[in-house]
């Protein structure tokens, strides 16, 4: 008779007999019984209790979303094997949900002049010198938005654009210079009083100001964060903008013998008539070259041996510049993540290249596109059906193909966010995800612990009362009594203030939130296991010399594994609760890594409530979805258990 | 009870013991400090005495020169004489000194106890008024279409995580509607007195009142409801409506006394909630309560004010639980508290 069962099949047993009453014979006996005399149905409890879930279309549709969260969360996260935890991008904060920052404007797209872009939005103008700007174009608190182009610039026939982080720059073919977006940085400028003398601020020339430049010969129009720059065929510079964001810019005002000139992120660079160097006015700074990512940097001189630079264009940190000789070198500081560049073909050579934040995509003589460089946002993956491309636009992390046609062929790179960027520019809907699995792992974890000790300490106490009942239940007492969220907090500040690892702390976090919560559980199970101790089984159970232990844990605690389950599901719900709140507070588990109650820790003031309602929006609203399916999930099981409620129906 | 209360007390002691903060060794430094002048032109070696003097000194003077944790603890109590002889615990009512704040702590305490106990006060006014005629009807009129919507609000009120029902409230009331001042806890730089303080201090704390009402709505009415449901199914109302009694009788007299047994002992929760005060409300709307001074002290390592307002935390929910036992053998003369 006896068979010894593994841990498994005692759970498999428990959840058999919910299925099927307490004997399964009996219940099949009874159920042939049943359908042989054509009497009353009779349904087991298990079956009642789905049954009566299923009824409940408010309760199915929770349930679908608390599976679907999970599966969300993860499986999610396979499928990013791009995202790293302390992702920021200093370009790309704060950024609207939107997935237009691909979507060249219908009118432009058969007849492209010009593409650039530097931060979120992409600024176009076609043949007809109509001006085009999409992708986010609201700046952050300002109210403004980049896509009102002034009057004047759509009346006049555009020539070329470039934009900077929330300015453009365009010139018309009267060679009338236009700038517009948030300008109270010196970004572009009237000689306003304010900023005339403001010690921070290149403003823009008197001559760009009221007069016109000869739009022939212009040969260079690009835009840095807070800086634009218009070089011409002769050497002339013409450079304003914000001095703070480029330390070096006043080595560059008034320098007329410029052939070439980019912005990285900190820095103008430039390339003199010498082309013995990348221009920065500093020493040490871009002099080790490469002739590839992957290959060892050499002394710029070295390397040039007497080849002379031509051109450049810089990424956020790195510039890459083309020689007289038709060969690349790069400089600067690559980081680990960054593809090399393809290898070219024998005999090909690179006739044009542009520069994003991170990636550089290059057009060959033989008409293949290749990019390389950072990849996080996809901004080399080039699309491989293009062809007849004769020019290429980009900048940011996007890439535009061009044939000869001024038809747009191919577009790649980043489409958008489709829940924005938070403070530091990382994806939202990313982080959501992966803050979701952080987060239920941690109340998972934390249920699962408060479950155990509750059912053990439930069980004995009620089981074997007398004395062993009172000190259990005094000990109850003393951890119902601590203030639950005061004491988190106090352990996980003491936490944060030793140096243990990330992971222990978190780990440690979950078993606080575990060892705390677990009281209510108990006296349930402990006032279930009084009631079910006076069953008849257990007298005969008692009767036939099984020992007590056993008769707590596999005759009484099976007959109340429905109630421990509702606990469970409702007490899940309280500990992710738990820990948003605790790491809200700032106390939980801390940046970098996303939970999602620390991605909600900067909503705590009214600008930041107002203005980027889509950083705290959508993971509220993760939580919150989450939080009230599982509880409506756990409500209605408890309803459906309970055989009271049925007769009230 | 006073059992649970010294073991929670040694926890606490415990836990406190472990923050790294040694209050002797920073007053012997701020003494070596002041005494510069003095000490000009003594070598190091004698600086050094000087220094373990002070801290041995300071050491003695807080208890804790000593390694033994249960002398330092009856010590921290006030039970245990302190070097010099003399008793200076909690018992004694040294609750300890905030550095951050350079005060004791007692006198830390009482401003924000005044704040959190004015706006609970109304906060538990306004949801009881609130949720008890919610919850009755919701259990009279069960099963209809406003009882449906009902449970789904509250069930909504009370999942939601309080933080994002007061980021909500912000963004309804403050960014949408302009209707009230997002944070604070009254117009900066005003001198009112009398009436216009009063309502300048009422039109700050609208939004968080309403907001607080809003989030302990949803776990009340639900609790109303079903001690009323369960009171509207016993036998002596079948029995008091077969009589003939008015229904209103019915509800209101047989049916709401029976129900209150449950309701009471959570009223008297809350009533000591109102000392306990709010963290995440607090800290929302920048109300100077007891709940942000816990997670200031907290952020800047203020030991003396947390273990203190931890304390009061323990002490608080014990008497609660000690209050609501014997309310519960006053409303119900069935139970019986044995002491």
């Amino acid at each position: 008779m006896k068979k010894n069962k593994g841990f498994f099949g005692t759970i498999g047993g428990w959840f058999k007999r919910l299925f099927h009453g307490g004997s399964k014979v009996l219940a099949d006996e009874m159920e042939e019984n049943a359908k042989n005399m054509k009497v009353e149905e009779i349904v087991s409890p298990f079956k009642q209790i789905v049954r009566g879930f299923f009824e409940r279309r408010l309760a199915v549709i929770a349930l679908c979303v608390v599976i679907a969260m999970f599966l969300l969360v993860f499986i999610g996260p396979l499928f990013m094997p791009k995202y790293y935890d302390s992702y920021t991008e200093v370009t790309q904060q704060n950024v609207h949900p939107t997935m237009s920052m691909l979507s060249v404007p219908r009118e432009m797209e058969n007849d492209v002049r010009m593409i650039d872009s530097f931060g979120s939005f992409t600024v176009g103008v076609n043949n007809e010198g109509q001006v085009f700007i999409w992708g986010d174009s609201k700046i952050s608190t300002t109210g403004l938005d980049v896509r009102d182009i002034p009057e004047e610039v759509l009346n006049a026939k555009i020539m070329y654009v470039a934009a900077g982080i929330d300015h453009v720059v365009a010139i018309s073919e009267e060679g009338k210079v236009y700038c517009w977006g948030y300008n109270k940085l010196g970004q572009f400028g009237y000689f306003d009083p304010e900023n005339k003398d403001n010690a921070n601020i290149l403003p823009e020339p008197d001559i760009l100001l009221n007069g016109t430049i000869d739009v022939d010969h212009v040969k260079k129009v690009t835009c840095g964060y807070q800086c634009s720059a218009i070089l011409m065929d002769d050497g002339t510079l013409y450079l304003w903008g914000n001095k703070n964001t480029y330390q070096n810019i006043d080595l560059f005002a008034g320098k007329d013998d410029l052939i070439d000139i980019d912005f990285t992120l900190n820095y103008v660079v430039g390339v003199t008539e010498a082309g013995n160097g990348v221009y920065t006015g500093k020493r040490g700074l871009y002099d080790q070259f490469r002739s590839n990512l992957n290959v060892k940097a050499v002394p710029a001189r070295q390397y040039l041996d007497g080849r002379k630079i031509v051109a450049i264009s810089a990424t956020s940190n790195t510039v890459c510049g083309e020689l007289d000789d038709g060969s690349l070198f790069f400089t600067g500081d690559f980081g680990t993540r960054a593809k090399p560049m393809p290898a070219l073909n024998e005999g090909e050579r690179v006739i044009q290249i542009v520069s994003g934040t991170y990636h550089y995509t290059a057009l060959t003589d033989q008409g293949r596109v290749l990019s390389w460089g950072g990849d996080t946002l996809d901004q080399t993956q080039v699309p491989k059906d293009m062809t007849g491309v004769t020019r290429i636009y980009g900048g940011a992390f996007q890439s535009y193909a061009v044939n000869d046609n001024n038809e747009v062929v191919g577009k790649w790179g980043l489409k958008g966010y489709l829940f924005g960027t938070d403070n530091r520019g990382a994806d939202i809907f990313q982080r959501i995800i992966q803050g979701g699995k952080m987060t239920m792992t941690i109340g998972a974890i934390a249920v699962i612990i408060s479950t155990i000790i509750g059912i053990i300490v439930g069980c004995i106490s009620g089981y074997f009362g007398g004395k062993v009942d009172l000190i259990l239940m005094r000990v109850t007492e003393i951890f119902a009594a601590i203030p639950f969220l005061p004491f988190a907090l106090i352990l996980s500040a003491i936490l944060a203030q030793s140096d243990i690892s990330e992971d222990n702390k978190i780990f440690i976090l979950m078993v606080i939130l575990g060892v705390l919560t677990w009281t209510g559980l108990a006296r349930m199970v402990r006032g279930q296991v009084l009631q079910a101790r006076e069953n008849e089984y257990v007298t005969a159970a008692k009767a036939m010399g099984v020992k007590e232990g056993a008769i707590a844990f596999k005759h009484i605690l099976p007959n109340i594994v429905s109630i421990i389950f509702v606990t469970l599901t409702l007490d899940f719900a309280t500990c992710m609760l738990t820990e948003s709140s605790l790491s809200y507070l700032g106390f939980g588990v801390t940046y970098p890594r996303p939970t999602w109650g620390n991605m909600l820790n900067g909503a705590n003031n009214a600008t930041i409530i107002t203005n980027f309602w889509w950083e705290w929006l959508f993971t509220s609203l993760f939580l919150a979805i989450t939080c009230i399916c599982i509880n409506i999930v756990g409500d209605t099981l408890r309803d459906v258990m309970d055989p009271k409620s049925d007769r009230d129906k | 009870m006073v059992v649970v209360l010294i073991i929670l007390s040694v926890l606490m002691f415990l836990i406190y013991n472990l923050v790294p903060s040694n209050r002797a060794y920073t007053d012997a430094k701020a003494d070596m400090v002041n005494m510069k002048q003095q000490l000009r032109g003594k070598s190091d070696a004698e600086k050094e005495q000087v220094f373990q003097e002070r801290y041995l000194y300071y050491q003695r003077l807080y208890g804790t020169d000593t390694k033994n944790l249960a002398v330092r603890y009856l010590r921290w109590v006030g039970l245990y004489p302190n070097y010099f002889g003399k008793y200076n615990g909690l018992l004694e009512g040294n609750f300890g000194y905030s550095y951050e704040l350079k005060d004791d702590v007692v006198n830390i305490v009482g401003e924000p106890m005044k704040n959190t106990i004015f706006i609970n006060i109304f906060n538990v006014i306004l949801a009881l008024g609130i949720t008890i005629p919610l919850g009755i009807f919701c259990a009279v009129r069960k099963g209809s279409k406003f009882d449906q919507a009902t449970q789904v609000v509250t069930i909504i009120g009370y999942s939601l995580p309080t933080f994002i029902t007061c980021i909500l409230f912000i963004w309804i009331f403050c960014s949408l509607l302009h209707w009230f001042p997002p944070s604070g806890m009254g117009t900066p730089g005003n001198n009112f007195t009398g009436w216009k303080w009063f309502w300048d201090r009422m039109y700050y704390m609208c939004l968080p009142l309403i907001t607080m009402t809003f989030c302990s709505m949803g776990g009340m009415t639900r609790y109303v409801r079903a001690s009323m449901i369960d009171a509207l199914s016993m036998d002596c109302i079948r029995t008091a409506r077969a009589k003939g009694v008015k229904e209103k009788t019915v509800i209101y007299s047989h049916a709401w006394r029976n129900a209150l047994i449950p309701i009471v002992t959570l009223v008297v929760g809350w009533f000591l909630g109102i000392f306990g005060g709010s963290l995440i409300f607090e800290n929302m709307f920048g109300i100077n309560g007891m709940g942000k001074l816990m997670i200031q002290s907290l952020r800047t390592a203020d030991t003396d004010v947390i273990i203190l307002l931890q304390l009061f935390y323990v002490a608080l929910s014990l008497l609660s639980n000690l209050i609501i036992d014997i309310v519960y053998g006053l409303v119900d003369p069935r139970v019986r508290v044995n002491a």
